[in-house]
């Protein structure tokens, strides 16, 4: 019960990012949305499976993957906000 | 449980039109990136809910696969040469 109610946050978070993807007018507000929501609402999903699953050897390896995905989201919104920054691209020059 | 995975399918084809018709490479590559994850979250659900439990190193694989790539094509444009 408790992992559904953390997968029904998870996937309200990824919604929500969704949202500020298609309609922000600017690209560091795109990224912005992009790289708090989804790292929130991907993380909250796969602790609500591991919480869901119950105790077992799948735990380790969901554990892994939400390791992985919490150490290398950040790096690539860093990296996608060097890179257009680097370039002088303002976003609003469309 | 259904209509959670068809939420995050709908999330994942809406993402997809900003990989479309974005205006700027950026805005595709943060899209592609930001499918990738709902992606990774979709395929970890139906992995756990329908009891297929290897598919989870699978969806490890592609998760470093899709990292390499999004940050290998960020450092290549960060050159200029991709630029438009």
């Amino acid at each position: 019960m408790i992992g559904m109610i953390l997968i029904g946050i998870g996937v309200g978070f990824v919604l929500i990012g969704t949202v500020g993807i298609l309609r922000f007018r600017d690209l560091y507000s795109r990224l912005q949305a992009s790289g708090v929501s989804d790292n929130a609402g991907v993380g909250l999903i796969l602790l609500g499976l591991i919480v869901y699953d119950g105790l077992g050897p799948v735990d380790l390896t969901l554990g892994l993957l939400l390791a992985l995905l919490v150490i290398t989201n950040p790096l690539v919104t860093h990296a996608i906000a060097k890179s257009a920054f680097v370039n002088r691209h303002t976003g609003r020059e469309e | 449980m259904q209509i959670i995975e068809a939420l995050l399918l709908l999330s994942f084809l809406a993402v997809l039109f900003r990989l479309f018709y974005g205006p700027s490479p950026w805005d595709r590559l943060l899209s592609y990136n930001a499918a990738s994850n709902r992606l990774i979250g979709l395929l970890a659900l139906l992995a756990v809910m329908a009891g297929k439990e290897f598919y989870l190193d699978m969806i490890i694989v592609y998760a470093a696969v899709s990292f390499l790539g999004v940050l290998v094509i960020a450092r290549f444009m960060e050159r200029g040469e991709l630029h438009r």
